[in-house]
């Protein structure tokens, strides 16, 4: 009965050998299940983060929440109990990190998340005041892409994305993207990113006539509504969302692909920005040492998110040093302090420049428009 | 498991609470709530048989019900002024009790007339359902989920921490745990127990199946509701996520590998998986370094090896291993004895007509089981039907016993006409039968089988149950109990597991169980095959006292020597046809059924 | 809707549909013999699917390896059984642990890679002997169990090789080209070439395993399998192969599935298990029992999802969910009867 459990938990206690002078991050990420093709860069761009900052050595925790709210809340009181962490990254869905927002306020634990959704971050009051995010707004992204439409004769326009929190919140930020830009949005599909058909989608889309389709989906799912779509005869332009932002997007839909446009973070096309881009050196730092790493044409947006991540927080840190060593919640309140007075601070996706009402901290240099020519990404000047 | 042994592990757990590391507690707490939920599933799978693959939805019922309920602006501003931050989770659980009540009714109604496979099937079906259900729905947060639920307060204190929560957790937990082992333990409980080997015998002892198995559903989805009110209240922030199939899967799992038919399996099964996932989370990666993840496929592994070694799941294994320590209570050592509180019936007079079947007829398709049989029964005697296999013996017993229904004819008890009614009608009206193949609850003690033959003797209800109120009126049931299991001459065998027994002492326990009804009329469906010379002797001097005592019995047997010197009267059936009745001296010479059934003896024909 | 809407939409159902309804027919079949509900059926479907992708992609499937690894594990397991006095049939063990995987190495190692014919010939001898490697490892040992047991078995494994696949495959999707671009044109309406390709071999798989349980003896054992196991036990049939024949013709369906379905949509890590659950509500309309309704079954779940998708896709698996409940309120009124026995 109870006998048992209390025993092996005694010999649980035994593992937490953690040294406490050092700073500790713990690092949640999606790996396994529905988000993993988000999970998997991220997690892939921890060991290259920064390893000692001001003097001080950095310790990376990182588990794997599987894509599942649960899991990741019980990450994040992990580590906040056990492993005394001085800050948490994650988590890779929006879902995810709104969970963990309760918990880490509670535990006086400063958070970045690398998920999309703006209501992590904002307003900046109660529990918000501890968490800080390294992903564009989907709204400024929608705004993009509305503009570009606009600027290119678009409109009418067709949407479909996925049935879950992406889909949902780039729904919501396109629908006033797109009022704002005059653009009338025609037909609003969902489908789930197991499935292996989409025309019943693709048709009504096509019946409302749009001049354009906007897919809202993230990795390679995203292809089957763009194929699909061709195969029932649409001619239009066809805009996808950052989610795709990656080769393997390429790899799948071949030539269907081609033409594709989508406003992403700078980073994806980082070699071919003018060098009069302001953000173009610091992401060729994290686009080298990845695909250093892990091979050329390996590089993802996501993964880029955690490396700002790394930037925001060494930018941080110094300051937060000053407040108290790192281990004793004084530490984790200063480096709270300290992430909401950052002053550009360059990374992959653009230049962070913190407030305590805006704890993200990302302007229009964080956003670039893309086209996919001949099975690459082609960086395209913003018009 | 002994109350003693229970109060003592409970009072450690309860010291050992304020000692335990954080982390260790939060993890307890989500034990907690999966525990309540797969205390249900135990319940609803493991002793009544009806597996469901669809509690996740329940829980994400109650889940965001209180989410509504306590962050709605709505609610807010009509019930905020009156009721403070303390009662507004109350009535999100309320809210969503009966909101699960109401929905575990409806489902009920449709999916559990399901048979066999298609009750799961359809659990599958509306959980799916419900989970893109509640992601489509703008004002319960769609895919996004809702935010900044509140905690639990008493007063002005907050139960934030995992600690304080876990309180709250253990005792709900316990206090469900507590009802559950008291219903069990019970009169309904025997019922519900019964509800797994198939309709059948559960109909003939006259419990309603159907609203049985739908109470349990209910049960099982009014624990799955209260657990989901606490994870929000937990975790604060829900999303559709947790209630998916996959959480369904897990909860089943959890009943499975703890032990599906023990109520404590619930928390060792939730309390293990919980906790091993949570050491893989930081082994593995110390062994297989970070680039891969392969937690799921130890875990699998590690299941895989439970599963093969404990099918019956850990439990009775680690009551195995503790079993010099514990002693098992004897059941049968019970102190009071007040008869007077079962309902009783008096039997009517010699001679009276008790059974009258009219012309009855049965077609399965082309085939005529019975042809227009007619036979009646009458108190005081001892009736028997014979013939050869096939000539619709068993059929006509089961349209006499309300079983099955006739094409054409009817059948009449104590006067009264049965056209229409079911096996549980006549059962409440005084008729007991016993099976052609045995059907007791084969891992029960003799005396729970037999008990549950007076279950309509008794007349306290599930929630008296579980609040112990039936206790008096239990002692009567098993005192009668043990009073036919020693008038059917197997006295000292109350506590043995019935499927231990040989199979002639079974038909014996089917016969003491169907007296412990006190019926007027007794079907035996060939009580006598598997007995050996003298138990067939013990036997008929039974049916020979019960006949003394006015009850009527209707046997079908193939044994001549034994039914011939001990039926009043035989009916003889052949073809689904009577080809005679009379007394057996009439029947022995009658030449049809000699030259059908009895045969001729080759000598005497020779000598004729 | 109109008509070129109706048929675009039946069309695209009925090629689902008939994926779905392999699925249905293997799972009835292994469940009719061994009375294991194989949802990990999906999970091989999609191994195949990928091991032709990553065959394709010139690079040996991580699937060969897992092969190898459970062809040692078994026979080490056999021979200690050996050991023990058990009585063990070498000639299947040897056809599944070496005879196949030699094959299939022989295919991938020493046969050109561009051609699709090898890959083809490389998947189905991959794939095929995973069946009753996995019965032999995970289900044999507990077949006496109930059948909710062995379903928890067959989820559990079901955990352990989606975990395998996202190890072998990574999260990212996979497809191939299709095995003709060709199509042809009705009205205005295109009918895929490789549409075509997926009915047709499915009808020519459907009749062999028609006459295989109608003519053949191995057939034959099977079906008397399925209807009575101690029945044919007593009559000298030996279930344990019949349990391992029908796990190979389910895991030689999915080779067969997976290599059809691969060119027609992204295949994933995790496809399988959404695939297997409909293939199983198409089996269960079959009452797990009839290969012609599972197929039925197969082909209405088809048409509703596409039919679904194009008048509420945000609500179409609440649709195709929900409309299965009155399915199967039918199909359990139709088998009412007195019980006899459990």
């Amino acid at each position: 009965m109870k006998f048992n459990k209390i025993a092996l938990l005694f010999v649980a206690l035994g593992f937490n050998t953690m040294a406490l002078a050092d700073i500790n991050v713990g690092v949640t990420v999606s790996t396994t299940g529905p988000a993993a093709s988000l999970g998997i860069p991220e997690k892939n761009t921890v060991p290259l983060l920064p390893k000692v900052v001001a003097g001080q050595k950095i310790n990376y925790i990182i588990l794997d929440d599987a894509s599942d709210t649960t899991a990741s809340v019980k990450n994040t009181r992990k580590f906040i109990s056990e492993d005394k962490v001085d800050l948490i990254i994650g988590s890779s869905t929006s879902p995810n990190s709104l969970a963990m927002i309760d918990v880490v306020a509670e535990g006086t634990t400063p958070m970045i998340s690398v998920s999309a959704a703006s209501k992590i971050v904002e307003p900046v009051d109660g529990p918000r005041r501890w968490v800080y995010k390294t992903t564009q707004n989907d709204i400024s992204m929608a705004l993009a892409t509305a503009e570009h439409m606009a600027n290119n004769g678009v409109k009418t326009v067709g949407f479909i994305g996925f049935s879950d929190a992406y889909g949902e919140g780039w729904y919501q930020a396109f629908v006033t993207a797109a009022d704002l830009k005059k653009i009338k949005i025609v037909s609003n599909e969902r489908y789930v990113r197991t499935d292996s058909s989409v025309s019943g989608q693709a048709l009504r889309i096509v019946g409302s006539k749009p001049d354009a389709v906007l897919i809202a989906a993230s990795g390679t799912p995203a292809v089957l509504p763009q194929k699909t779509l061709k195969e029932v005869g649409f001619k239009g332009a066809v805009y996808q969302t950052l989610g795709v932002a990656n080769n393997d997007f390429i790899r799948v839909g071949g030539k269907d692909v081609e033409g594709t446009l989508l406003a992403v973070g700078p980073i994806l096309v980082a070699p071919q920005l003018p060098a009069s881009n302001p953000v173009k050196k610091s992401a060729m730092v994290y686009y080298k040492v990845y695909e250093d790493t892990y091979g050329k044409g390996s590089v993802s947006t996501f993964g880029g998110h955690m490396w700002d991540a790394g930037q925001v927080m060494s930018a941080a840190i110094p300051e937060a040093l000053k407040g108290g060593k790192p281990g004793t919640p004084a530490f984790r309140a200063a480096l709270r302090t300290a992430l909401e007075h950052n002053k550009e601070v360059p990374a992959s996706h653009g230049i962070y420049n913190t407030t305590p009402t805006d704890h993200l901290g990302l302007d229009q240099r964080s956003r670039v428009m893309v086209k996919i020519e001949n099975g690459t990404w082609k960086y395209e000047p913003l018009n | 498991m002994s109350a003693k042994l229970t109060s003592i592990a409970l009072a450690v757990f309860a010291c050992a609470w304020v000692f335990l590391p954080d982390f260790t507690v939060s993890l307890l707490d989500y034990v907690g709530i999966y525990a309540i939920v797969v205390l249900g599933l135990v319940v609803m799978t493991g002793v009544a048989g009806m597996t469901s693959f669809g509690q996740a939805a329940f829980v994400g019922i109650g889940a965001y019900a209180t989410a509504w309920v306590t962050t709605s602006s709505f609610v807010a501003e009509n019930l905020g002024g009156i009721l403070g931050p303390t009662f507004l989770p109350c009535v999100g659980l309320i809210f969503g009790l009966i909101i699960t009540c109401a929905l575990a009714w409806f489902l009920g109604l449709i999916t559990l007339n399901l048979s066999g496979f298609y009750l799961p099937l359809c659990t599958i079906a509306w959980g799916l359902s419900f989970y893109y259900l509640f992601g489509n729905l703008e004002f319960l947060g769609g895919h996004t989920g809702i935010t900044s639920i509140p905690p639990l307060s008493i007063a002005s204190y907050s139960l934030i921490t995992p600690r304080s929560f876990g309180c709250v957790i253990w005792l709900i937990f316990f206090l469900l745990l507590w009802l559950m082992h008291n219903l069990l333990d019970s009169r309904e409980g025997r019922a519900i127990q019964s509800l797994k080997s198939g309709r059948l015998m559960a109909e003939s002892m006259g419990i309603n199946t159907t609203s049985y198995r739908a109470k349990v559903f209910m049960l099982a989805a009014l624990m799955a509701s209260t657990s989901g009110w606490l994870y929000s209240h937990f975790q604060r922030f829900i999303n559709p996520t947790p209630f998916n199939l996959s959480s369904s899967i897990d909860y089943l799992f959890m009943a499975v590998i703890g032990g599906a038919g023990y109520l404590w399996g619930a928390v060792l099964g939730s309390g293990l998986i919980t906790f091993i996932k949570s050491y893989l989370q930081d082994i593995i990666p110390a062994i297989f370094g970070t680039n891969i993840n392969p937690e799921s496929i130890v875990f699998g592994l590690i299941m895989l090896f439970i599963l093969q070694y404990y099918p019956n799941g850990l439990w009775p294994g680690l009551v195995k291993l503790f079993s010099p320590l514990v002693k098992s209570k004897k059941k049968s050592s019970i102190e009071r004895y007040e008869p007077s509180q079962l309902s009783s019936r008096n039997m009517p007079p010699k001679g009276t007509l008790i059974l009258n079947a009219k012309g009855i007829t049965k077609r399965f398709g082309g085939l005529v089981a019975n042809r227009s049989v007619s036979l009646d029964l009458k108190a005081g005697e001892i009736h028997a039907l014979i013939g050869p296999n096939g000539a619709g013996k068993s059929t006509f017993f089961n349209i006499l016993s309300g079983v099955d229904f006739p094409s054409d004819g009817q059948v009449e008890l104590l006067g009264e006409s049965m056209t229409g009614k079911v096996a549980r009608d006549f059962a409440t009206r005084g008729l007991g039968r016993t099976f052609q193949h045995v059907r007791l609850l084969r891992s029960q003690s003799v005396l729970d089988n037999v008990a549950l033959g007076a279950h309509l003797r008794g007349h306290f209800g599930w929630l008296a149950c579980m609040l112990r109120l039936d206790r008096r009126e239990e002692c009567a049931l098993q005192f009668e109990a043990i009073e036919q299991i020693r008038r059917c001459g197997l006295g000292g065998s109350e506590d043995t597991v019935a499927s231990s027994l040989s199979l002639g002492k079974q038909r014996i326990v089917e016969i003491a169980r169907a007296l412990s009804g006190q019926p007027v009329a007794l079907l035996l469906d060939e009580p006598a095959a598997g007995l050996r010379h003298l138990e067939k002797k013990d036997l008929a001097t039974l049916l020979m006292q019960l006949r003394l005592e006015g009850l009527s019995v209707l046997i079908i047997e193939h044994d001549m020597e034994f039914v011939m010197h001990l039926a009043d009267r035989i009916t003889v059936l052949d073809f689904g046809t009577v080809i005679a009745t009379g007394s057996p001296q009439e029947i022995q010479k009658n030449p049809r059924v000699l030259d059908a059934y009895l045969g001729i003896d080759e000598k005497s024909e020779g000598s004729l | 809707m109109n008509w070129d809407i109706a048929l675009f939409l039946g069309q695209d159902g009925l090629v689902s549909g008939v994926i779905y309804g392999l699925l249905a027919i293997a799972l009835v079949l292994v469940f009719m013999v061994t009375r294991v509900i194989f949802i990990s059926q999906g999970d091989l479907v999609a191994y195949a699917a990928l091991s032709m992708a990553s065959l394709g992609g010139t690079k040996t499937p991580g699937t060969f390896w897992l092969l190898i690894f459970l062809a040692l594990i078994v026979l080490c397991t056999e021979a200690w059984r050996w050991k023990r006095g058990i009585q063990i049939d070498w000639k299947t063990t040897f056809i599944w642990t070496l005879f196949f995987p030699a094959i299939a190495a022989f295919c991938i190692f020493l046969l050109p890679p561009e051609s699709v014919i090898c890959n083809i010939l490389a998947t189905v001898f991959i794939i095929t002997p995973l069946g009753p490697l996995l019965y032999r490892f995970v289900f044999r040992p507990i077949a006496n169990g109930s059948v909710l047991f062995l379903l928890i078995a067959a989820v559990t494994l079901h955990g352990i090789l989606v975990g395998f696949s996202l190890l072998f495959f990574g999260a990212e999707g996979w497809r191939i080209s299709p095995f003709t671009e060709q199509a042809f044109h009705i009205g205005s309406v295109a009918i895929k070439g490789q549409s075509l390709i997926v009915v047709l071999v499915t009808i020519v798989l459907v009749a062999l395993l028609f006459v295989f349980f109608e003519k053949n003896i191995f057939g034959k054992a099977l079906k008397a399998t399925a209807i009575n196991r101690t029945g044919a036990r007593l009559v000298g049939i030996p279930i344990e192969f019949c349990g391992d024949l029908s796990f190979a013709m389910a895991s030689f369906i999915a080779a067969i599935s997976g290599i059809l379905i691969a060119p027609l949509s992204t295949i994933y890590y995790d496809t399988g298990f959404l695939i297997g659950l409909k293939g199983f509500v198409a089996a269960i309309i079959g009452g797990l029992v009839s290969f012609p309704l599972a197929l039925f079954g197969a082909l209405l779940v088809g048409q509703l999802e596409a039919f679904a998708s194009f008048w509420a896709s945000a609500y179409k698996e609440v649709i195709v969910f929900t409309l299965i409940v009155p399915v199967l309120f039918w199909r359990s009124l139709r088998s009412r009867h007195v019980e006899d026995d459990e």
